[in-house]
C-alpha cells in the first residue's frame, strides 16, 4: 500500500487497487474476525440452526443485516472521498450503526473488528481520511464499526464503492460460514458450496443497499438477535460473540 | 384539563391514492407540585382517536386508555400520537384492546401511525399497549420517536401478532414496518427497525421468526443510570425470564443498550406467554429502578 521508491505502479492503477481490495477483504487480515459468531453460536447450541438451514439463514442475513451493513459501508466510503474529512458525520455514522445493533456482544464485536481493521490498514498505509477517522474516534472514545471502517478505508484507497460493498458482504458471510464450520459438522466442500451459491444474493444485497438510506434501512433478525443477546449465558463458548 | 375536539381531516386525492384520514391525538401530562399528582393537563383529540379521562394511580401517576373509536386502523389512515410527560410527572398509557389493522383496498394508501413521546426531567412514561394485529392484506407503517431528558424513565413495549390466528390468518398481511428511535438528549441509544413482508421474504426463516409467531420488544430506560447498574439489572431480569413458563415455546433475549437502558426481545408461539412474561419483567424492572411495583393498567386481560 504505502510503497517505497522502487515501486513503479501508480496508486490509481486499477490492478493495484484490485490487489488492495483482495488484501483487505482477506480473512487472513489479523483483525480478530475468527473470534466472533454474532449470535450464531447460541443458535447452534440451542439446535435452532442446522446445516440444512444454512443457505436460507445466510440469505435472510444478507437481506437484512447484510443490506444494513452495506448501507453504512457505502456511506463511509463516500465520507472518505470528501476534500475535508467530515469528522462529525463519521462519528455519527458509527454511533447510528451501534444504535441499530440491539445485542451488546454483537455491537461490541462489530466495534472491535472495526477498530482493529482501521488500525491494521493504518499500519500498512496512511491516507488522510483514515488517520483523521482514527484520531477523531480516539478523541471521542467512540466506536468504529467494521462496516464503516471497511467503507472508509476502501474509499480512501479509491476502491470502487460497489466493489468494496460486495467484498465486505462476501467477507462477512465467509466469516459466518467459517464460524459454522467450527460449530457444526460442516465439511470444507459443503462450506465452499454454500459460499459459492450465495454470490447472487451477495450481489443483490449490495445492489439493494443503494435503495435505502441510513434512516430507513430495516434490520430485523429477531431470532439471531436473541442468539446474540443470550450468548453471554452459554455454559461453554468458542466465540466472544 | 384543556381539551379540544376536532374533526379528523379527510384529504381527498385525485391520483391513484384514495382519500387519507389524518387525525392526531395530543396529550400532555403534568405534575402538580402541591398535590404531587400527575394529571392530564391538555389534550387535543381528532376522531377516531380519543382519551376519555385519566385515572389517578395510587403512586401519584396518571393512566389513560387510548381509544380508536373506529375499531381499528384502516387503509389510508394517517394517525399521529404526541405525548408529553412534564417534569416529574408519571404517565401510563395503554390501549383498550388489541390494535386491529384492517385489510386495505386496492389503491388505498398504507396505514400510517406516527408516535412522538417526550419525557421530561425526572418524569416517567409507561407505554404498555395490547398487541397489534395486522389482518390479511393489511399494510402498516409505524414510526415512533421517544425523547428522554435527564433522569427520565421509560417502560415501553410493542407486541406484534401474526394476524387473526383463530381464522388461520398467520403472516398473510402485506407488510408491517415499525421503527422506534429512542434518544437521551442528543444521544441516540437505540434504533429498532422491523420490516416484515411475508409474501416477499420467508418469515419462518431461521434468523427471522423461525417457528415463532409473536414478537415483542420491551425497552427499560432511565437516563443517567450507570452502566454497572444496567449489567446487574440484565442479570436479574435474565434470571426471571429463565423461570417464566413454557420456555420451549418462548424466547427471551435481554441486553443492555449502548447507554441508559435495556432491551428485551421476546419471540413466542402464543400471545398469552408474551403478555404474562412482559408483566413479570416490567414489575421486576420497576422494583429495581423505582423501588415499587408496576401497577397494571385498569382493564381486563
Amino acid at each position: 500500500m504505502d510503497k517505497d521508491s522502487r515501486c513503479v505502479v501508480p496508486d490509481d492503477d486499477p490492478a493495484l487497487i484490485e490487489l488492495w481490495l483482495l488484501h483487505l477483504a482477506d480473512s487472513a487480515l489479523p483483525i480478530g474476525a475468527f473470534a466472533h459468531s454474532f449470535g450464531v453460536e447460541t443458535l447452534v447450541m440451542a439446535e435452532m440452526l442446522q446445516i440444512a438451514d444454512l443457505d436460507v439463514f445466510l440469505q435472510a442475513w444478507l437481506e437484512q443485516a447484510g443490506v444494513t451493513e452495506a448501507v453504512f459501508c457505502r456511506a463511509a466510503s463516500q465520507l472518505a472521498t470528501r476534500k475535508i474529512f467530515p469528522a462529525k458525520e463519521w462519528l455519527e455514522l458509527n454511533d447510528y450503526l451501534g444504535a441499530l445493533k440491539p445485542a451488546r456482544e454483537s455491537r461490541k464485536g462489530s466495534a472491535v473488528l472495526g477498530n482493529n481493521f482501521l488500525r491494521a490498514a493504518l499500519a500498512v498505509c496512511k491516507r488522510m481520511p483514515m488517520q483523521r477517522a482514527d484520531e477523531e474516534s480516539r478523541k471521542a472514545s467512540a466506536e468504529v464499526h467494521h462496516a464503516c471502517a471497511f467503507g472508509l478505508v476502501s474509499g480512501a484507497l479509491q476502491i470502487g464503492e460497489d466493489q468494496a460493498v460486495r467484498a465486505y458482504l462476501h467477507q462477512s458471510v465467509a466469516g459466518l460460514i467459517s464460524a459454522c464450520q467450527r460449530l457444526m459438522p460442516l465439511g470444507q466442500t459443503r462450506a465452499q458450496q454454500i459460499l459459492w451459491n450465495l454470490k447472487d444474493q451477495i450481489i443483490e444485497a449490495a445492489r439493494s443497499s443503494t435503495e435505502f438510506t441510513l434512516h430507513d434501512v430495516p434490520c430485523f433478525l429477531p431470532v439471531l438477535d436473541w442468539g446474540a443477546m443470550e450468548h453471554p449465558e452459554l455454559f461453554t463458548r468458542l466465540f466472544i460473540s | 384539563m384543556v381539551c379540544t375536539l376536532d374533526q379528523g381531516e379527510v384529504i381527498a386525492s385525485t391520483g391513484p391514492e384514495k382519500s387519507r384520514m389524518r387525525a392526531s391525538l395530543r396529550l400532555a401530562f403534568a405534575r402538580n407540585d402541591v398535590t404531587r399528582q400527575t394529571t392530564l393537563a391538555f389534550s387535543h383529540q381528532d376522531p377516531p382517536l380519543r382519551v376519555v379521562r385519566a385515572f389517578h394511580n395510587d403512586n401519584g401517576g396518571a393512566m389513560a386508555h387510548l381509544h380508536n373509536v373506529s375499531g381499528g386502523l384502516f387503509g389510508g389512515d394517517d394517525l399521529s400520537l404526541h405525548v408529553e410527560v412534564g417534569k416529574g410527572a408519571e404517565a401510563q398509557l395503554t390501549t383498550t384492546g388489541a390494535t386491529r389493522v384492517y385489510r386495505r383496498g386496492i389503491g388505498t394508501p398504507v396505514t400510517r401511525q406516527q408516535n412522538e413521546f417526550t419525557v421530561s426531567d425526572d418524569a416517567l412514561l409507561e407505554y404498555v399497549p395490547d398487541a397489534i394485529i395486522p389482518f390479511a392484506g393489511s399494510s402498516y407503517s409505524q414510526h415512533t420517536i421517544v425523547q428522554l431528558s435527564p433522569n427520565a424513565g421509560l417502560f415501553w413495549w410493542e407486541i406484534l401478532a401474526p394476524g387473526r390466528e383463530a381464522r388461520d390468518e398467520v403472516f398473510v398481511f402485506e407488510r408491517v414496518e415499525m421503527q422506534t428511535n429512542i434518544a437521551a438528549g442528543d444521544e441516540i441509544i437505540c434504533i429498532d427497525r422491523m420490516k416484515l413482508e411475508p409474501q416477499k421474504n420467508s418469515v419462518a426463516s431461521p434468523g427471522r421468526m423461525g417457528p415463532y409467531r409473536y414478537c415483542a420488544t420491551f425497552f427499560v430506560c432511565k437516563v443517567g443510570l450507570q452502566v454497572e447498574a444496567w449489567f446487574r439489572l440484565e442479570v436479574d431480569l435474565r434470571k426471571i425470564a429463565a423461570d417464566l413458563p413454557r420456555p420451549e415455546d418462548t424466547l427471551w433475549g435481554i441486553s443492555t443498550l449502548k447507554a441508559h437502558g435495556i432491551m428485551i426481545r421476546c419471540l413466542a408461539k402464543q400471545g398469552c406467554d408474551v403478555t404474562s412474561g412482559l408483566f413479570c419483567l416490567w414489575d421486576a424492572a420497576k422494583c429495581a429502578l423505582y423501588r415499587r411495583h408496576a401497577v397494571r393498567p385498569r382493564k381486563m386481560y
